[in-house]
């Protein structure tokens, strides 16, 4: 500690000082640059390609030494049909997770759901793919069905947790109140806990979408055989997704692939940035309203 | 409230515009759709026969080139109509997938790729040589080995990469195939098969995959089906046949090669790598290929319809990527496999 | 007033009486079931994985786990060099990217002009949303070759003597290519943990230091680093967590290989990527039950590098909320 405080190591000590600031503001130069950087890149390989025919035509079927891919509708259109049905499911189960969790389970129940929670949020994406294969796909056709599921079970922890947050802010004098009025339990919850939370619900569920909108994992065995080139809303057999046609076309050699997946990348990421900044627009607002601070 | 208002206005913005892209695309009915997954060795004869087969027999044939690996474990599971693979069946397989027939139906070659920025020329390869590249014996292009083969060709001294392919592939066993018959010591320590134990060397998925990999990396060495060679403008070897000749993977070198197997064994299978000496114009890494179809399915009219045409008037759209059509004796076996398929 | 912010109390006791109205007990009884199905997904999914690896497990018991060899020939499989590639990747990737971070969650809590404070965190957090397949592309075509071409020799030159940087690759794909790509996935992730914990840490602790005397540097390492350690230890650790459980923008970049060997710049292959390699090619039972049991033992690795976390977290008493509420924020999963 001597040299800590000694007035006559001053000197060194700023130096020293200045030298770990100059290295923090560099580590945080550096992130910045390289999340700069990589926007760009997307930005610019992607913008030069994007064109109406990325989000109308489907790849092409022509001869193959000739022709090359033209557009990308199918995976569009399939992404929002596997992620819509997602959220269809992990959003209410979600919902009613963080509603047990809050308002019912006593807290050793609640301890140990909350541990399943976070072990669900623990296991990698690919094992859940591994895991919806055998136990969907094997013996029957790939299908948009399984591939939402495989999805869904990774939003699920992310939506039941930040639920389960917005839950909690709501005060406890609410609750007393309508209880005091003589409103039952389940009433008070669904019309008057609830809908405070609706804000808070929605900034979870776009997360979770922005979250699992990118994931290719769990679509690499569920949902890539594709049974036609054309768009199709069907989630009985397996839809093209935005993911996984990046993931096949960064191995392509055909550098015209490339600009589609660069293009295809930066419409999902202009979706996932929005819908990030816009949840957390929103749950900033959401969280003052709630809390009055 | 009102914010959920206009995110359920978003979300059914968003579904008419799905259901109009959906409309404006032209969605079909899947009733006479057949698809098949499987080996990228022969995708770029089916993928041109998307077209041709939609118009001439009014089906919607949908193919997934995952590779020959995962043609089988497709079709074994039954979740697609055919599979499609380089590699036949062994006995396990074939009593895994419970009724399977094996059809050849397409005849082309391997061809051995490269990508040295600096050369220019053609050069020649021989399968010894080829086997301690892949083997990870002989590291840089200008080994004395491969500097005797080409004389008169100034070779740098850049490292050699060797690409194979990371998914279970066909044509990882035409390859592995070849070079256990012309090195004892690969067959031993490696063998044949879609996926064997590489000692060194990047992996690439699919046939695309490996020219991708080969066309960016300066001094790569990789195997694809020679169409890909020409779609991607790469360069190949011309390989050393057992007369001592060069040849290269054209329709030449593989109508020579077929013919030192014109008998299918009792499950169809032929085998053509490194014919015998007396085939002077063979190209050593021939290979026909193969689907695989349930004997009983419930779309037998379609598949023998589609399978019909394949060996007969789909043969005649292989030439231009250098697919041999196939030839007489294999093509009546092929028939009379078809004619098996039942509902 | 006291009674806003206290925690709500849940109990079972219905609020009009003593009798439970049906409709009570439907909610309650319907949300629990809720609750039951993750637990039972969360039973399913190990169970599955076992039983389909069963084959594997049978035949080579835990020493899969050493075994070297992946064989689909001989028919011979082993985890050994996929568990070091696993292990090598992350471990490098969380070597660079913790430093870093802290570095990054210092600068933004202690350091930056307050104005900038709030868009950097942003940044900073955006990238975590950013796909990994996304990066994956990016790796493959604009980050590997730019190794390639130029990192890896100049450290190949530099540094050749060691056997890390042994011969460089001379495409895009490479370990040191997968290990940079991880290093940028985690980055945010323990960034914004840390970032939570130094902002949690109190300001009288600090302000106490700094009225002593101390420099802003002094005063972090003997006030802010000890406080936060337990956090700090988890952030880590969740990032190692989220680095051995990534599968594509891995297996689009890491070469694949089977050897172990010291060169980072050539091939090779870890648990998560070799699974999305093969997995869909496996044609023999035997090659399949042990890619599955790949998964099962990353699966393993996963939920203990995961519990770890969060026992640390609890032996160093603060910072639990820190933590959970910035990995929620940043997904700290693959």
């Amino acid at each position: 500690m001597d040299t800590l405080l000694s007035v006559a190591g001053l000197s060194r000590r700023r130096l020293v000082n200045r030298l770990m600031e100059g290295l923090a503001t560099l580590a945080a130069a550096a992130a910045v640059a390289l999340l700069a950087f990589l926007v760009y890149s997307v930005a610019k390989r992607g913008g030069g390609s994007l064109s109406w025919d990325l989000l109308t035509k489907t790849p092409s079927t022509g001869g193959f030494l000739t022709s090359s891919n033209t557009g990308l509708a199918n995976a569009i259109v399939g992404s929002l049909v596997l992620v819509g049905l997602a959220t269809a499911m992990a959003l209410p189960t979600g919902i009613l997770i963080a509603i047990y969790l809050t308002e019912y389970a006593r807290p050793r129940v609640r301890a140990f759901f909350s541990l399943v929670l976070d072990v669900l949020a623990g296991i990698p994406a690919i094992v859940i793919g591994v895991f919806v294969f055998g136990l969907l796909v094997v013996g029957h056709a790939q299908s948009g069905w399984a591939a939402s599921f495989a999805l869904a079970c990774l939003m699920l922890p992310f939506v039941a947790r930040s639920v389960q947050e917005v839950l909690l802010l709501v005060p406890n004098s609410t609750r007393e109140a309508s209880h005091a009025l003589g409103v039952p339990k389940w009433r008070t919850t669904l019309s008057v806990v609830l809908p405070q939370t609706v804000g808070g619900i929605i900034t979870g569920a776009t997360l979770a979408v922005a979250r699992v909108a990118g994931e290719t994992a769990p679509l690499l065995f569920t949902s890539s055989l594709l049974t036609s080139n054309d768009v199709s809303t069907n989630p009985s057999h397996a839809l093209f997704s935005i993911p996984l046609a990046i993931f096949e076309y960064s191995e392509s050699p055909d550098p015209h692939d490339h600009e589609l997946a660069w293009a295809i990348a930066l419409v999902l990421m202009i979706f996932i940035l929005v819908a990030n900044l816009g949840a957390r627009a929103l749950a900033g607002r959401n969280r003052r309203s709630l809390t009055g601070r | 409230m009102k914010k959920s208002l206009s995110f359920a206005a978003v979300l059914a913005l968003v579904a008419a515009v799905a259901a109009g892209m959906s409309a404006a695309a032209g969605a079909r009915s899947s009733d006479t759709t057949i698809t098949g997954a499987g080996s990228t060795f022969v995708s770029p004869l089916v993928q041109t026969w998307q077209q041709p087969v939609g118009g001439a027999l009014g089906v919607t044939l949908n193919y997934n080139p995952i590779g020959s690996g995962g043609g089988i474990a497709a079709i074994t599971n039954r979740t697609v109509d055919f599979g499609a693979s380089d590699a036949p069946l062994s006995p396990d397989q074939f009593s895994a997938c419970k009724g399977c027939l094996q059809i050849p139906w397409a005849l082309a070659a391997t061809a051995v790729l490269y990508n040295v920025s600096s050369v220019k020329n053609l050069l020649h390869m021989d399968g010894p040589t080829l086997a301690k590249i892949f083997s990870g014996e002989i590291t840089k292009w200008n080994d004395p080995a491969i500097v005797k083969l080409n004389k008169g060709v100034s070779l740098p001294d850049t490292t050699m990469t060797t690409v194979h392919r990371s998914d279970g592939s066909g044509t990882t066993w035409n390859f592995t195939d070849y070079l256990s018959s012309v090195s004892p010591a690969w067959k031993s320590k490696y063998g044949v098969g879609t996926s064997v134990n590489w000692p060194a060397g990047t992996g690439g998925r699919g046939s695309a995959g490996v020219s991708a990999v080969v066309s960016q990396t300066n001094g790569s060495i990789g195997y694809a089906d020679v169409a890909f060679a020409l779609k991607n403008h790469l360069k190949y070897f011309a390989m050393k046949n057992s007369s001592g000749k060069f040849t290269t993977p054209g329709l030449r070198g593989i109508l020579a090669a077929a013919s030192s197997d014109q008998k299918p064994d009792a499950n169809n299978a032929l085998s053509i790598v490194n014919p015998p000496k007396k085939f002077a114009n063979a190209y050593p890494i021939s290979t026909f290929t193969y689907v695989i179809v349930p004997e009983t399915s419930a779309k037998a009219p379609e598949l023998k319809k589609f399978l019909f045409w394949a060996v007969t008037k789909g043969q005649t759209f292989g030439p231009k990527l250098l697919f041999q059509p196939i030839p007489k004796p294999v093509l009546v076996v092929a028939e009379k496999t078809i004619k098996k398929i039942h509902t | 007033m006291a009674s806003i912010d206290t925690p709500v109390r849940p109990g079972r006791r219905s609020f009009t009486g003593r009798r439970l109205r049906p409709a009570d007990a439907l909610l309650q009884g319907v949300a629990a079931i809720a609750a039951t199905s993750a637990a039972v997904l969360v039973g399913l999914i190990a169970y599955k994985l076992v039983r389909d690896a069963w084959p594997a497990i049978s035949r080579y018991g835990i020493a899969f786990v050493a075994h070297d060899i992946w064989d689909p020939v001989a028919n011979h499989y082993g985890a050994a060099s996929f568990l070091f590639g696993t292990v090598l990747t992350s471990v490098f990737a969380l070597a660079i990217a913790g430093p870093l971070a802290i570095a990054i969650a210092l600068y933004l809590t202690e350091l930056a002009p307050r104005a900038l404070r709030g868009p950097v965190t942003a940044l900073v957090e955006t990238l975590a949303a950013i796909p990994s397949v996304v990066i994956g592309l990016w790796g493959i075509l604009v980050l590997g070759p730019f190794l390639a071409h130029h990192v890896e020799p100049w450290l190949h030159s530099a540094l050749g003597f060691i056997p890390l940087f042994g011969s460089p690759s001379t495409g895009p794909q490479s370990i040191f290519t997968a290990i940079v790509v991880l290093t940028i996935m985690i980055l945010p992730i323990v960034a914004s943990i840390c970032r939570e914990l130094f902002l949690s840490v109190p300001r009288e602790l600090k302000e106490g230091a700094l009225a002593l005397g101390t420099t802003r540097w002094e005063m972090i390492r003997a006030v802010v680093f000890p406080y936060a350690r337990g956090g700090i230890a988890a952030a880590l650790i969740l990032g190692f967590g989220r680095a051995i459980g990534e599968a594509i923008a891995v297996t689009q970049v890491v070469g694949g290989g089977t050897i172990i060997q010291a060169n980072l710049f050539s091939g090779g292959d870890t648990l998560a990527s070799k699974i999305a390699a093969s997995y869909q090619g496996a044609d023999s039972n035997i090659q399949v039950a042990a890619l599955i049991y790949l998964g099962l033992i990353l699966l393993v690795f996963s939920l203990v590098v995961n519990l770890l976390a969060q026992w640390v977290v609890r032996q160093f008493g603060r910072g639990q909320g820190a933590v959970s509420r910035a990995s929620a924020r940043v997904g700290a999963t693959a």
